[in-house]
């Protein structure tokens, strides 16, 4: 070890598995990484920027190891007034990349504020969850974890970086539910979430597809947004049929209780005010964006094309893979974003299905080891901490691979420690860092 | 364990999501990368080469004398790379400098500069470039980088037209063809391959390997690298059974007879080999493979004469039945051959009065007077005794109705008359059909093969072959692909006294009747002339024969046709005699009889594009 993790610990203290499984995907990944830009014209800038964040990404790990992490629920105010100050100062302060404005520029590097705010988030509702377990099967607890949440949702937003959230959201779900939230108050809120999330994209889908207000319902449902007139309308019929059905199912004797009703048609009407919200508070380029982003095929080249390349090239990998530095598919520019988002296309063509269940594996390690830490957490914060990060891996573990292999939508998620990226890199090893904090700091031997 | 009021149930839950989640990615990868691993593999691979393929030499085709007929020679095609960073005036400059020594219209060649450039991909700007240009291109090849020459074979028939419709011809892939090959590697959109003929039939031994230059891409399709340069392998080759000096005479003959339009096949009658394959009017294959500029002198427009006489063409065989008709009769016992009759110029069947061909009629007439005057009269009255149903079935033992298994494309069959066709119609068969029948005129059908057939089997005494044309195939390395051998189809079982006095006939026809245009010193000849009456215009000339030397078994039959000749005696006969003289001038030789000479091939037209 280069570094001791902190004062009086015991070797038994330290989780080498979880560890080591974190150290041998940042070896591949930087592997990957050196292979796959070893044609860009960005090659230098890539391979200083990891080389740079590396040591920065264990520096911060070792920092986070050695603090007891029972700091963060003390200092939670702090915390959570600090990632609020970072995403607010980055859009004033920050710089516009790719149509967000989500970089702080520094002399060597940039940073990206989203990644450290949602290792802060998981901290502060962690916080939040441990002082309101007792009631935390009432709907309030649920409904203040995501008031936690909403302001860092509006900040990312502005910037946009919808990537943000679509990790972020279900690690608050995941933390919510390993504290033992009710799953109807859970439905409650992903039903919020999607609704919020779909009226502005169909609203997008039917500005790209104009031919569609032919149809006169398509059209009414397009203007719901223009006036405070038409939205009270839209509130009042949803206010109107849902007591219908729940008069409906009194007279079928349905032993259904008006509550789910009246949550119903909250959640269709506060769903409906925040797309109206999301929708307003975007500009064109930010439309364009969402536009791209959940409907890929508006770019030029094809997400279809790009997952096809994508996929071509971890197929062509075979069992032992084309050589490192010699996959055809991802060296020759086949595949986009290949030192980023598509990092497992490199892996799979260079080194094959050997090296594609190597990362599987010690994925599989990795979320396993973070789970026994939250079992033998000395404190239900150290145990909600690691849940989130537990759910934080998953989350992109899911989506990164799920994308890849055609498996879930095409959505710009990096893999961490396996991809590129300074921030994301550091923010992820601090995490690892708070994980075996919480593990190190464990009362029981097990 | 302290207590957290939660249960760990979920966290069992989310456990078994992970590893749920992890092991259906590794279902997926074994999918992928185990399974379709060669699949995606060559996908990747296609991706990153683009080929500019190099078209190999087609085998060649050499005539059982070894003259070529079908040779392939370097043709050099102008290839821009446009790897190169150009910008729009250097490509001005470019077209304009190559659109001086090209003869090439300098906006198009600017356009499909433009075009590869922006597509990145190579492009083939000019094909076919002739020797005198050469030296100027090279010369700007240095000055401009991305502009280069390379070779390939093109397909180069010497003697033009000659024996087209049995070489047939290659051209461009249309979207049949495309569809039929597309995932044939050694085929791509602009590869030519044989569209008619022998071309056709041996497409995939004359094709060979097409050699190519393996260029890496990248994403933007610019290039990187040569990956490598792969050699071409020629095709195989093919060797005929046609004799060049035969084929020769064939041709010849045809061309210069009154109409210029018919047939001559050849046939040894030993084996079914194929001596000379004639079909006029035939076309120049050359044509096919001129590309753009080179066309621009050829007459525009003109229909291509693929209609193969020998084959397809379907005539009334006139007096060559008469060989049939005596089969029967011999066969059939119900007349002697000494019995006499007399023919005063017609016949008088009751209903009607029959012609003979020769008005003044022959007098008293035995078989081989009949036979040998090609006598109406005599097959009229013999005829009739043999009986209708006997003549069919002969007729049918001479493979009439059938086709004759040659291996090329769309023969046709000829057509059998006879009573059963009527009887199977439900309709009627008079008398006059029987004279009509005994004749070779009414319904019966023959193609120039059929005869060419029938008269090898009078030779041999009554086997068919099945016709073919290529000898032996041999590869580029020399290893031989094929060696026909003869196959029988069938067999006419006849008297030896019937056979006997069939060439008896046959012989006395020649030297004494009407075929005495035929006669070669040196040789004796048996033939049967015919003249086929048709409604559309003259008279169809016919002359088959074979010819045999030292009483050895014959070496040769041959069947002419000559379209509106009017006279087998005069018009097709002659050409059979060249076209024997010809195939026999070795045996001739042997007994010191100069052969009146066929030409050279070759020496008489114009010898394919003058390139």
């Amino acid at each position: 070890m280069i570094f001791t993790p902190g004062a009086g610990l015991r070797k038994n203290r330290v989780d080498w598995a979880l560890f080591f499984a974190a150290m041998l995907l940042l070896a591949i990944g930087t592997i990957a990484v050196f292979s796959s830009v070893a044609v860009l014209p960005q090659q230098a800038r890539i391979i200083r920027v990891q080389l740079i964040a590396i040591p920065i990404a264990l520096a911060v790990l070792a920092a986070a190891w050695s603090l007891n992490y029972q700091i963060y629920q003390d200092q939670w105010k702090f915390v959570y007034g600090f990632i609020l100050l970072i995403l607010a100062g980055v859009l004033l302060f920050g710089v516009v990349d790719k149509g967000a404005r989500s970089w702080y520029r520094l002399p060597f590097f940039s940073i990206q504020p989203s990644e450290f705010a949602r290792v802060g988030l998981i901290l502060v509702l962690a916080n939040f969850l441990d002082k309101r377990i007792g009631k935390i099967r009432e709907l309030p607890t649920v409904l203040g974890a995501f008031a936690l949440c909403v302001p860092v949702f509006l900040l990312l937003i502005k910037q946009p970086d919808f990537s943000a959230i679509l990790i972020t959201f279900p690690v608050a779900l995941i933390m919510l539910f390993a504290a033992g939230a009710s799953v109807f108050h859970l439905s409650i809120i992903v039903g919020y979430g999607v609704i919020s999330g779909l009226f502005p994209v169909l609203w997008s889908i039917i500005s790209l597809n104009p031919e569609l207000l032919d149809n006169p319902l398509v059209g009414y449902f397009f203007h719901l947004s223009d006036s405070w007139g038409s939205a009270s309308l839209f509130v009042a019929a949803v206010t109107f049929g849902l007591w219908l059905l729940w008069r409906l199912s009194v007279q079928l004797y349905a032993n259904v209780t008006g509550v789910y009703f009246a949550g119903a048609a909250l959640v269709l009407i506060l769903g409906f005010f925040s797309g109206v919200l999301v929708k307003n508070q975007m500009k064109d380029y930010q439309q364009k964006r969402l536009e791209v982003f959940l409907s890929p095929e508006t770019d030029p080249r094809g997400a279809g094309y790009n997952l096809l390349q994508a996929r071509i090239a971890i197929g062509s990998g075979g069992i032992f893979g084309r050589g490192i530095f010699s996959g055809t598919q991802s060296r020759l520019g086949f595949v986009p974003e290949r030192h980023t988002d598509f990092i497992l296309a490199v892996v799979g063509e260079e080194m094959g299905f050997w090296g594609m269940a190597l990362v599987t594996g010690l994925y599989a390690l990795l979320l396993r080891r973070i789970m026994q830490g939250a079992r033998l957490a000395r404190d239900r914060f150290g145990y909600l901490v690691n849940c989130g990060i537990f759910g934080m891996f998953l989350v992109y573990f899911c989506m990164n691979f799920g994308m890849l292999l055609g498996l879930t939508p095409v959505a710009g998620v990096p893999l961490p420690l396996v991809s590129y990226g300074g921030s994301n890199l550091v923010a992820t090893l601090m995490a690892i860092g708070i994980a075996e904090s919480v593990y190190a700091r464990r009362y029981a031997l097990v | 364990m302290i207590d957290r009021q939660i249960s760990q149930g979920r966290l069992d839950l989310l456990w078994v999501l992970a590893y749920a989640a992890a092991i259906l990615f590794l279902l997926r990868l074994v999918n992928l990368q185990l399974i379709g691993g060669a699949h995606y593999l060559e996908i990747a691979e296609k991706n990153r080469t683009q080929i500019i393929a190099q078209a190999a030499p087609r085998g060649r085709i050499f005539s059982s004398d070894e003259t070529a007929i079908a040779t392939s020679k370097p043709s050099f095609s102008l290839i821009y790379f446009p790897g190169h960073a150009k910008t729009n005036p250097e490509i001005d400059r470019m077209a304009k400098a190559l659109a001086r020594p090209l003869g090439a219209d300098y906006e198009e060649l600017r356009r499909n500069i433009y075009k590869a450039a922006s597509r990145e991909k190579p492009v083939r700007l000019a094909e076919n470039l002739p020797p005198k240009i050469m030296l100027a291109l090279s010369e700007l090849k240095a000055v401009y980088p991305g502009v280069d020459i390379i070779v390939e074979a093109r397909r180069y028939y010497p003697f033009g037209a000659y024996l087209s419709h049995l070489v047939g011809y290659i051209g461009k892939m249309d979207t049949r063809d495309w569809a039929a090959r597309s995932r044939d590697k050694n085929y791509s959109m602009d590869s030519r391959l044989g569209k008619a003929g022998l071309e056709k039939m041996y497409e995939r031994e004359l094709k060979g390997k097409d050699g190519g230059i393996y260029l890496e891409v990248d994403s933007r399709g610019k290039l990187n690298r040569v990956l490598e340069s792969r050699k071409w392998v020629p095709g195989a080759d093919i060797f005929l059974t046609i004799d060049s000096k035969a084929q020769a005479a064939a041709e010849e003959g045809l061309q210069k007879s009154a109409t210029g339009k018919g047939a001559v096949v050849a046939l040894d009658p030993r084996t079914g080999a194929i001596i000379a394959f004639a079909s006029m009017p035939d076309y120049d294959p050359n044509m096919f493979v001129l590309s753009g500029s080179e066309k621009e002198g050829l007459p525009a427009g003109k229909i291509l004469p693929e209609f193969n006489v020998a084959l397809q063409g379907s005539y009334p065989p006139g007096s060559i039945y008469k060989i049939i008709t005596s089969a029967a009769i011999l066969e059939s016992g119900r007349v002697p051959p000494s019995e006499k009759f007399h023919c005063p110029g017609y016949y008088d069947a009751g209903s009607r009065v029959f012609k003979c061909w020769q008005k003044k009629g022959h007098g008293q007439v035995d078989f081989i007077n009949g036979l040998s005057n090609s006598c109406d009269v005599y097959f009229y009255i013999a005829g009739q005794r043999a009986g209708a149903l006997n003549i069919e079935k002969y007729a049918r033992a001479f493979r009439l109705g059938q086709t004759s298994g040659i291996a090329l494309p769309e023969e046709k069959q000829g057509n059998v008359f006879g009573p059963s066709g009527r009887a199977a119609k439900k309709s009627y068969w008079f008398i006059g059909d029987t004279l009509n029948l005994a004749i070779g005129q009414g319904e019966t059908l023959m193609t120039p093969m059929q005869a060419a057939a029938e008269i090898a089997a009078v030779a041999n005494g009554g086997i068919f072959h099945r016709p073919y044309y290529v000898d032996r195939i041999v590869r580029s390395d020399g290893q031989q692909a094929l060696q026909n051998k003869p196959e029988t189809m069938s067999r006419v079982q006849l008297k030896d006294s019937t056979w006997a006095l069939i060439r008896e006939g046959l012989r006395s026809v020649v030297l004494e009747g009407t075929g005495q245009a035929a006669k070669i010193q040196g040789a004796e000849i048996y033939g049967k002339t015919g003249t086929a009456q048709n409604p559309q215009g003259k008279d169809h000339a016919w002359f088959v024969a074979y010819a045999t030397v030292n009483n050895e078994p014959s070496k040769i039959a041959v069947a002419v046709l000559v379209e509106h000749g009017e006279h087998g005696a005069s018009a097709a006969a002659p050409i059979a005699k060249a076209v024997i003289e010809a195939a026999l001038r070795s045996d001739l030789k042997a007994k010191n009889i100069k052969p009146e000479g066929p030409l050279l091939p070759g020496t008489t037209r114009q010898a394919g594009a003058n390139l």
